[in-house]
């Protein structure tokens, strides 16, 4: 008796994984929205991000606008860290945050401002910063001074 | 590991870039599409004509690649002039309709190629 629910015991936990591996495939969806009301609501055909295949986050551009919809005021640093504050909303509903993002883009107005820009921008990343890339654009939308986007990874 | 993309009915390259890139992991990266028609000419006509064209390119990529717009998750816009932006937010918005649209940036630039007024690369993924 003892031997057939071992055995029972033997077939049954592989069976169990099989099962449980083919529900999470079917729960993975390939494309998911992240809308939050903590950053700035979509105005167009877009998303505030998309998460692909469940683990990556792609963020739509962000700008200095508030969640009310009105541009923050003051110069370059005071648009950066309103830009942050709308990373990290997006990130957050997405279910993660700045040590998951592992590249940027920063679209700047003026490289004049890189230094004060990226003095404000090392604070959100103390370690291992992402990958980026920056470089200076004629116009952004609403004539904003500075844009970014970035990819974050959930983890496993 | 990764997958040239090719379609006769898209631009072909003209230098060390595929039209689209696929890897194992279901992932499709698009090169940034100008308004060339199939033939390598630019399309006549303004912004409107211009934007149609590009969407129109990516889409004979997808096609290639067995996907559809709405395997769409990430784009960027590059354009000549920010002043066209409503018109081709609003052409970009007629392809994506009906589906949940992709995370985007939009920027004017200095310069595109061959001197187009907007350029879109994008990212895919398989369902």
């Amino acid at each position: 008796m003892k031997r057939f629910y071992l055995l029972l015991l033997i077939t049954m936990f592989p069976l169990q994984s099989v099962v449980a591996k083919a529900a999470n495939d079917t729960l993975q969806i390939f494309k998911k929205e992240i809308r939050t009301n903590n950053a700035p609501l979509p105005i167009g055909p877009y998303s505030q991000a998309i998460v692909a295949k469940g683990r990556y986050v792609f963020l739509s551009g962000q700008i200095a606008i508030r969640p009310d919809g009105k541009m923050v005021e003051g110069g370059i640093e005071e648009q950066t860290r309103q830009v942050f504050d709308n990373l990290r909303a997006v990130l957050q509903a997405s279910g993660c945050d700045f040590q998951n993002v592992v590249k940027t883009t920063v679209l700047m107005k003026d490289l004049n401002e890189f230094s004060k820009m990226n003095a404000v921008y090392a604070t959100y990343f103390k370690s291992e910063p992402p990958a980026r890339a920056t470089f200076q654009v004629v116009r952004l939308p609403k004539d904003a001074l500075i844009e970014i986007e970035a990819i974050a990874v959930l983890p496993e | 590991m990764k997958k040239e993309i090719r379609t006769q009915n898209a631009p072909q390259p003209i230098g060390p870039y595929s039209q689209a890139i696929s890897t194992n992991g279901g992932f499709y990266f698009l090169s940034g599409q100008i308004p060339l028609n199939a033939e390598g000419k630019i399309v006549d006509g303004g912004i409107e004509e211009q934007a149609h064209q590009v969407m129109n390119n990516i889409k004979a990529i997808l096609t290639e690649a067995g996907l559809s717009f709405d395997n769409i998750v990430k784009t960027t816009i590059f354009l000549s002039d920010m002043g066209n932006f409503a018109v081709v937010n609003s052409i970009y918005g007629e392809y994506f309709k009906g589906m949940v649209p992709p995370a985007r940036s939009a920027f004017q630039v200095a310069r595109l190629p061959l001197d187009v007024m907007v350029e879109i690369e994008s990212i895919a993924v398989a369902g």
